[in-house]
């Protein structure tokens, strides 16, 4: 088991900065998920830890070891791929002892290890199929085996649930947790997913356009997002963006709304626009934080609602604030319909403001 | 599937006459190059008598084995120069098929994995000798073999037709590594396998019905080249079967029967490559069209 430190790592195709400027740093026997939209680099920087792809600047180190100019067979790593990439001219047993084989195993060694992982996998009445023989799950199995048999001081995995349907997918979400558990393995784990992220990884990574936006702990991401993107990219149902402009006297502060209302702000609150050089700003809420009242109340505001989804033990709805769409959540007891004036109540300490520009979330000064 | 059933009891009369008319062209297309084979077998078994016989004779009276004794008798002059004709074929083939199989294989990958400088217009530069017929380059070819001293030597055979076969052998490789996903390898890769490992091991045996369909195509064509091997060999002892078989022309008025025995021969080895490799070449073809 071991560490990884990527310090500026760089690959670009041209122009195109695949993977642009990113450190982080993955500790022995912590469970990283890389997240972000499709295309924003994830799969390159889990080839560019793995070797798979010569890095175009930046440093890597696994372990104690500077591994920048090592092959990837020189790395100590195991990988599972997207599409799982299981030899298909071997059978199952043959693909768990290829990595064993190519490491010289002696060959009574390699049967009982195969044999190990097989059992831990519970594959062994597998072994003598092909993969092609195999449903997804079962290919999934294999791909894990194949990175298990040999006790790498890493595995980096590339979305491995992605094939499969839902249900499974939570099934194997379990498993590779405990797996995770049992081996105290220093994990990689690509998803695009970020509820995947949130259940599964003590820390998530998320990446946009090649530039890592935020590497913490899923609950301080989910607490404090750094920008608008993250904001909007982790948690579901999205968290609520409404456009709005700051207005400042004295120490005070609101935010206003062209259609004619304003929202006092907190004294943390007002000291984050102070200290932010724009009046455009965006003010951020989850759907659990609102607060739903029929009628006015202090620090409310209006708003018509636009969808109602019963969901069974919650009702979503979807509020038009100010030209935005605003995502809440609502006990099914609570009756809404279509173009219904409601009033909105903000939790002023669980709110985000962004500065509308840089969409960077504001700090107090 | 559904939907499949439901729409076949609509469309399938209109189908069924053009299905006949279909069977009907390929009989008559399987009879005319049937026709010829069957007519040279039955002709290579009669006696040079019986072959001039008009009206012809449609089942030889006396059939007889002797045409094909007597090229496979090397004691005889027509069994040796015979004999002679067939191992310079078999060698030229064998060699440029052996020589295309080992530059196609590497150049193939390389164009299907690697992206270097020049990488495109290197694989239509490769393409564009297969754009002109190959008679264009007897001459500049035949010239060039002079310069290089090779004139009425097997290498200047086998330096042309890889010249012919190497682009088709390249281009048909290339479809298939790029239908291998590159996964594989890295896979290879990172459970221990160098760049070559990971080519010999995973990679190579992948592409196995892709290599033998290319060596095929390299053999039948090396084989069956007549102009080249015609215009560049003018000693009789290295003459190959195509050209050499032109003497049984010249010989005492045309031996037909002797004729049709040595064609029959000559097509004996490509037949027998075909049937052993068959099922590889089918794969190939297939596969080659169907992405993973
Ligand atoms: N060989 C290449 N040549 C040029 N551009 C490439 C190459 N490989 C990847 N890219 C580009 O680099 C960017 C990042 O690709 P990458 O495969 O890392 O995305 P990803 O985050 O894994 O996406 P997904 O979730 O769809 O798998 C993409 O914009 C992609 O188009
Ligand atoms: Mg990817």
């Amino acid at each position: 088991m071991a560490e990884i430190v990527l310090q500026h790592v760089m690959k670009n195709y041209g122009s195109l900065y695949a993977v642009n400027d990113v450190s982080l740093t993955v500790n022995d026997g912590e469970f990283v998920a890389l997240v972000g939209p499709s295309g924003c680099g994830k799969t390159t920087t889990l080839n560019l830890i793995a070797g798979l792809l010569p890095m175009s600047g930046g440093d890597i180190v696994i372990g104690d070891r500077l591994v920048n100019d090592l092959d990837p067979k020189d790395r100590d790593i195991a990988m599972v791929f997207q599409n799982y990439a299981l030899y298909p001219n071997k059978s199952v047993y043959k693909n768990l002892a290829f990595p064993l084989q190519m490491r010289k195993l002696p060959a009574e060694q390699i049967d009982r290890k195969v044999k190990e992982a097989a059992r831990l996998l519970d594959i062994t009445h597998l072994l003598e199929r092909k993969p092609r023989e195999l449903s997804g799950g079962q290919q999934q199995r294999v791909a894990l085996g194949r990175a298990l048999v040999r006790d790498p001081a890493v595995f980096l995995m590339d979305e491995p649930l992605s094939n499969l349907d839902a249900k499974l997918r939570v099934q194997m979400r379990s498993e590779i947790k405990r797996f995770h558990h049992n081996l105290n393995a220093t994990i990689v784990y690509v998803t695009h997913d970020q509820l995947e992220a949130v259940t599964m990884a003590d820390k998530m990574a998320v990446m946009n356009g090649g530039l890592l936006l935020q590497y913490d702990t899923p609950a301080n991401v989910f607490a404090n997002p750094v920008n608008t993107f993250v904001a909007s990219f982790v948690g579901s149902p999205a968290m609520s963006l409404i456009p709005l402009d700051a207005v400042t006297h004295g120490t005070e502060a609101s935010l206003r709304s062209p259609e004619g209302w304003d929202l006092p702000l907190s004294p943390l609150n007002a000291r984050k626009i102070a200290s932010s050089s724009t009046s455009k700003i965006i003010l951020g809420a989850r759907h659990s934080t609102l607060k739903l009242h029929k009628s006015e109340v202090p620090g409310s505001v209006p708003g018509k609602v636009y969808t109602v989804e019963p969901t069974g033990d919650i009702t979503f709805a979807q509020i038009f604030i100010n030209g935005a769409v605003v995502n809440i959540s609502v006990e099914p007891s609570v009756l809404l319909t279509p173009d219904e004036q409601v009033f909105i109540e903000f939790d002023q300490d669980r709110m985000h403001l962004f500065d509308a520009e840089t969409t960077m979330a504001l700090q107090a000064a | 599937m559904t939907i499949a059933t439901a729409d076949h009891p609509v469309s399938r009369r209109p189908i069924d006459g053009w299905r006949w008319a279909g069977r009907i062209f390929l009989t008559l297309l399987l009879i005319f190059t049937v026709m010829p084979m069957i007519w040279m077998l039955i002709t290579s078994l009669k006696t040079g008598f019986a072959a001039m016989q008009y009206p012809p004779q449609w089942w030889p009276t006396e059939p007889t084995l002797g045409n094909y004794t007597r090229l496979l008798d090397p004691t005889n002059s027509v069994g040796q120069e015979f004999l002679r004709y067939f191992w310079n074929s078999l060698w030229v083939s064998t060699l440029t098929t052996i020589l295309a199989i080992v530059v196609a294989v590497p150049a193939a990958y390389a164009f299907s994995r690697f992206r270097f400088p020049g990488r495109t217009v290197l694989f239509f530069a490769v393409l564009l000798r297969n754009m002109f017929p190959a008679v264009i380059f007897l001459v500049p070819l035949f010239i060039l073999m002079r310069w290089l001293g090779l004139v009425n030597t097997h290498g200047s055979l086998v330096l042309t037709y890889l010249t012919f076969g190497l682009p088709l052998a390249i281009w048909l490789l290339k479809g298939f590594y790029d239908n291998i996903p590159i996964q594989l390898e890295q896979a290879a890769r990172i459970d221990g396998a160098t760049r070559l490992q990971a080519f010999l091991f995973i990679v190579m045996p992948l592409s196995t019905p892709g290599i033998i369909a290319t060596a095929i195509y390299s053999f039948i064509g090396a084989w069956n080249e007549y102009i080249y091997a015609y215009t560049f060999l003018t000693r009789h002892d290295q003459m190959t079967l195509p050209v050499g078989i032109q003497r049984f022309f010249s010989e005492n008025a045309t031996d037909w029967p002797g004729l049709m025995a040595a064609t029959f021969m000559m097509s004996v080895p490509v037949v027998v490559l075909f049937l052993v490799l068959q099922k590889y070449f089918v794969r190939a073809l297939t596969e080659g069209a169907v992405k993973h």
